[in-house]
């Protein structure tokens, strides 16, 4: 072995390696084709949402390449799996940024994944657009590449709280949460919604991601004599929650998150769930009674994946059917800064899914904060007002 | 005190479960010197197994649940024949990190197939409530009570009677004498295997009323092995009865003690115990551990 | 089995040696480079030199003194939000990362206190009670580490220059494992690396010798918490955001299996196995993107494939990738 030319070699290679690590430019459109990235966790806890999710989207891009792409220029979709895991999705992030070119990353799953990839996204120069999570830094500070448009659990819960409580004059409200980032989330709108109507906040419990049994927590609710719970739950959960109740004779009031409003919720509950309350912020796609449009929809989709479509699978169509739409009144010129700033004039209508409208300004990069409430009617899920403003 | 009933209940119900996880989890260790980390796994696979049967193949319930106990019981067997038999006589983590790996393939395998993957399913067991007096008890609960009641009676009458059984003692005790008595020590290994994989899977098909069978239904066995532990690793009706203890006062700490104490309840108590009686709950440890 | 060198060997013998074990990593670096773009490739070498020294800790826990540790990812929390804390608080971050060392190695002091009086697989099931303990004590934490909301950490800093390239970021822990590595060496040399080894062979022959096996464990798990802590630390900021769930029972099984795959005997092992463990989903996803159709699609497919790896070192190669071979590199002296 001979020393110098190991040297002289590894000098070489720091050099090559320094020129290469100068920030990345961000990716102006060149060829036909626009890279969009998605971290998503298909995997791991979330695993139920991630796989609709890119379902939609997947559907979405396919329509618009199958009419001649966005202004010439097909998309493609890459698709990582985080697994809920950071590392992974740091590792996918720099993958996405630097091999596949990617001009903008639409829905990253979880809150640690998103919040540990935004940084390497944005500092590439890169879109970073409708992530799945509910924090704040999602869309805040404002931030030329940032947009988000879930409602946060704050804002609309605290409204659909403050309807709940002021139209049906609940004195005592409880809350039953998941411990993590999403029920305090919950648990900041609900505390918000009360203190605005001079009320307290009865009692709080909460369950561990994967908790077998909530009967230790029901009967803490009952025995704090609550007649209103809201639920910071998944489907599972919303099920045990009020399966446990209506088992030990409680009937009470129960509002629980979009996280729990999916057609699982009653298919699994069954009678159990009649009459439970929720917060939408899209509604269910229910093959019966479908206007024309969304019936036609959810027969492609059908057909494309051997599935039945749910809410998530809406979010998923609708978050690229977004980008398609702001891509193409970009124009030919396609760059991410044109992007972004055609996107910040963009307001989306209501479509044939009933979706909220969705609207972009540069001052707020936050397309909606609005859900409305639903409740279970006979097996389903039946709209009841309008979007909470 | 109703709800105090009413909660004590679900607690053993649920503790049925880890009682169940828990001794899968013994008899494997108690035959064989090795811990499995996919009991959790082979418990999903086996809730899945009789939905898949039941709604694709189209078996009515019972038969489909026989059907996927047996072959998720035979898969263990297959696995020890293939792959887990290497790990006999080498140190504990060997066997750790290759049930670890198969479990990571079990829950890929069920989590490739879309329909697994996007939905919490319901095996379609009856909802009910049964009310005596004015206890209310989830039809459930009462199922996986007397499920684990006649399992746990089936092994002890297949330890006491059979000559397999027998035969599987006698390896458990000791395998180099109960070889030399002439029982097919290797056969007995893929033996317990298979039982500790099927007992397994009856127990998602337990947890499936209650939880519903979606993938993740696996994590539960975290909680066996508290369980395990607590009964002493080499005990089965010690893991069983320590499963039905940890199921209760994990359900009245969430009643009782402060939020979020539930939780760590399980690890706290393996904790105590391991400190507090090592002598008693490890009797066999002296020369049995090699790392 | 590649050639000892004592202590007393020449230097520039030492360096040759030292340079040639070097060299393939070199090489996998300039190829990774080359291959897939520096940004993406030096994120790579963060990582995996970053999961190396909580490797190294495993190394020296499991395959030195013989220990079933469980639990090892909550030192990793331990020394992550130690950090995160006191860089929030205006501590320099370096000054920090000794912080995070210290509540890693007394996260593995406590973590061993069971070793007093259990072994084997009793004293394993305890690390795994410890490491879900911490979680939840990190949980409920909530005024110091805001709970299970997670928090954010800055970018590495020392005296104004910020990390934040990831240039930046794969030298500092390349020079924390190298100095990682270096302290490992001497120690394995030491009566302390002896005292190690001689509980693992044979805990009641150590004892008569007059080694006390509880001591010697334990410091075995401070060693080993320390390097964890370390890792925590940077981790923290590579990532930054950290929140409890992320050091559940995946992370501390990804640690054993990176001390296992790479040969959990060899203190190069922890960088193989750091190698594999990190490279190998993303091999996976490269590989995915090649493939044609929908059968690509298949959620569980890296899963699957992950396991099928494990399995298969498991079973083909039972001392690791390091164990045995010439070319391994930094601690042929520790050969079993």
């Amino acid at each position: 072995m001979h020393i110098p030319s190991v040297i002289r070699f590894v000098r070489g290679l720091v050099l090559a390696v320094t020129a290469a690590a100068l920030p990345a430019a961000a990716a102006d459109i060149v060829g036909d084709e626009i890279v969009v990235g998605t971290v998503s966790d298909l995997s791991g806890p979330i695993a139920l949402l991630g796989v609709p999710v890119r379902d939609g989207m997947l559907m979405r891009f396919d329509e618009a390449n199958a009419a001649g792409g966005v202004h010439g220029r097909r998309i493609r979709l890459v698709v990582e799996d985080a697994g809920y895991d950071p590392k992974r999705a740091v590792l996918a992030a720099r993958k996405l940024v630097q091999r596949d070119q990617a001009f903008a990353f639409i829905a990253n799953m979880g809150t640690p994944v998103v919040m540990a990839t935004m940084p390497i996204v944005l500092d590439a120069g890169r879109l970073h657009l409708f992530p799945f999570s509910p924090h704040s830094a999602t869309y805040e500070p404002l931030h030329p590449l940032k947009f988000q448009n879930f409602a946060p659990y704050q804002d609309y819960m605290e409204a659909a709280t403050r309807h709940m409580v002021r139209e049906r004059g609940y004195e005592r409200t409880c809350l039953l949460y998941q411990d993590d980032d999403y029920g305090l989330e919950v648990m900041k709108g609900v505390e918000k919604a009360l203190s605005g109507l001079d009320r307290e906040l009865i009692e709080r419990t909460s369950y561990k991601r994967g908790a077998t049994d909530l009967s230790s927590q029901i009967a803490r609710l009952r025995a704090a004599r609550c007649d209103f719970v809201v639920l910071a739950t998944v489907v599972r959960e919303t099920v045990a929650a009020m399966a446990e109740a209506r088992k030990i004779g409680w009937e009470l009031d129960m509002l629980v998150t979009a996280s729990g409003y999916s057609a699982q919720t009653h298919e699994l509950g069954g009678a159990a769930v009649e009459g439970l309350y929720g917060v939408s912020v899209l509604p269910h796609p229910y093959a019966e009674g479908a206007n024309g449009q969304l019936a036609a929809w959810i027969e492609r989709y059908r057909a494309r994946f051997n599935a039945e479509p749910n809410v998530w699978s809406v979010m998923g169509y609708t978050l690229a059917d977004l980008f398609v739409r702001t891509a193409e009144a970009t124009g030919p010129e396609l760059t991410v800064d044109a992007f972004a700033r055609t996107l910040e004039g963009m307001e989306f209508s209501r479509d044939y899914f009933g979706s909220p409208n969705y609207r972009f300004t540069p001052e707020d990069h936050l397309g909606n904060r609005h859900g409305r409430l639903a409740q279970i009617r006979n097996g389903r899920w039946e709209l009841i007002t309008d979007y909470l403003q | 005190m109703l709800s105090l009933v009413q909660v004590l209940l679900s607690g053993v119900a649920t503790g049925c479960v880890y009682g169940l996880v828990a001794l899968s989890f013994v008899l494997i260790y108690k035959a064989t010197e090795t811990v499995s980390f996919m009991q959790g796994d082979l418990l999903m696979l086996g809730a899945f197994a009789a939905l898949g049967l039941h709604l694709y193949v189209g078996l009515p319930l019972l038969p489909a649940a026989i059907v996927a106990v047996i072959a998720v019981g035979m898969l263990g067997a297959g696995l020890e024949r293939a792959v887990l038999r290497r790990a006999l006589g080498q140190p504990h983590l060997v066997a750790v990190l290759l049930t670890f790996g198969l479990g990571m393939m079990m829950r890929g395998g069920v989590a490739s197939v879309p329909a697994a993957a996007q939905e919490v399913h319901r095996l379609p067991f009856a909802a009910d409530t049964l009310a005596i007096g004015p206890l209310v008890l989830a039809a459930s609960h009462l199922w996986v009570t007397l499920a684990t009641v006649v399992l746990a009676g089936l092994l002890a009458a297949f330890f006491r009677y059979t000559r397999t059984g027998l035969a599987l003692r006698a390896c458990s005790e000791d395998a180099r004498v109960a070889a030399l008595m002439g029982v097919p020590v290797a056969r007995m290994h893929t033996l317990s295997w298979a039982l500790g994989a099927a007992l397994a899977a009856c127990a998602g098909l337990l947890l499936a009323p209650v939880t519903f069978v979606h993938l993740n239904m696996g994590f539960i066995a975290l909680k066996a092995f508290p369980a395990a532990v607590l009964g002493g690793l080499t005990s089965l009706p010690g893991a069983l009865v320590a499963g039905v203890f940890l199921g209760v006062v994990e359900a009245l700490a969430g009643l009782a003690l402060p939020e979020g104490v539930k939780d760590v309840v399980p690890y706290a108590l393996l904790m105590g115990a391991l400190l507090l009686f090592p002598q008693g709950l490890g009797a066999r440890r002296a020369g049995r551990n090699g790392t | 089995m590649s050639q000892p060198i004592r202590a007393g060997a020449p230097t520039g013998a030492r360096v040759a040696y030292t340079l040639r074990s070097l060299l393939p990593w070199v090489l996998i670096l300039a190829l990774a480079v080359a291959m897939l773009g520096a940004d993406y490739a030096l994120g790579k070498a963060t990582l995996v030199a970053t999961y190396a020294i909580a490797g190294l800790g495993v190394v020296i826990v499991v395959g030195q003194a013989g220990q079933i540790a469980l639990g090892q990812a909550a030192l990793v929390a331990l020394g992550a939000y130690a950090q995160a804390v006191l860089v929030r608080h205006g501590v320099p971050a370096v000054l920090a990362l000794l912080a995070g060392v210290a509540a890693g190695a007394l996260g593995g002091a406590l973590a061993s206190l069971p070793a007093r009086r259990l072994g084997g697989l009793y004293f394993g099931m305890s690390t795994l009670a410890f490491a879900l303990i911490v979680e939840e004590a990190l949980v409920r934490a909530e005024p110091l580490t805001h709970g299970s909301a997670g928090m954010t950490v800055a970018a590495f800093s020392i005296l104004g220059w910020r990390a934040d390239t990831t240039l930046a970021q794969a030298a500092v822990s390349l020079v924390a494992f190298a100095i990682a590595v270096f302290g490992c060496n001497r120690l394995l040399r030491s009566r302390h690396g002896r005292a190690w080894r001689a509980v693992r062979d044979d805990e009641v022959a150590a004892a008569a010798c007059g080694i006390a096996p509880a001591a010697v464990k334990m410091q075995a798990f401070v060693v080993g918490g320390a390097l964890s802590g370390l890792t925590g630390a940077l981790y923290a900021h590579w990532i930054g955001f950290i929140s409890p769930e992320q050091f559940g029972l995946v992370f501390s099984f990804e640690l054993l299996m990176l001390a296992f795959i790479g040969g959990a005997r060899r203190l190069a092992g922890a960088a193989w196995g750091a190698l594999v463990i990190v490279v190998i989903p993303q091999a996976i996803a490269i590989l995915r993107d090649l493939l044609p159709g929908d059968w690509a699609r298949a959620a569980g497919l890296e899963l699957v494939l992950f396991g099928a790896v494990i399995v298969a070192v498991v079973v083909l190669r039972p001392s690791g990738l390091a164990g045995g071979g010439a070319r391994d590199g930094a601690s042929g002296q520790n050969g079993a």
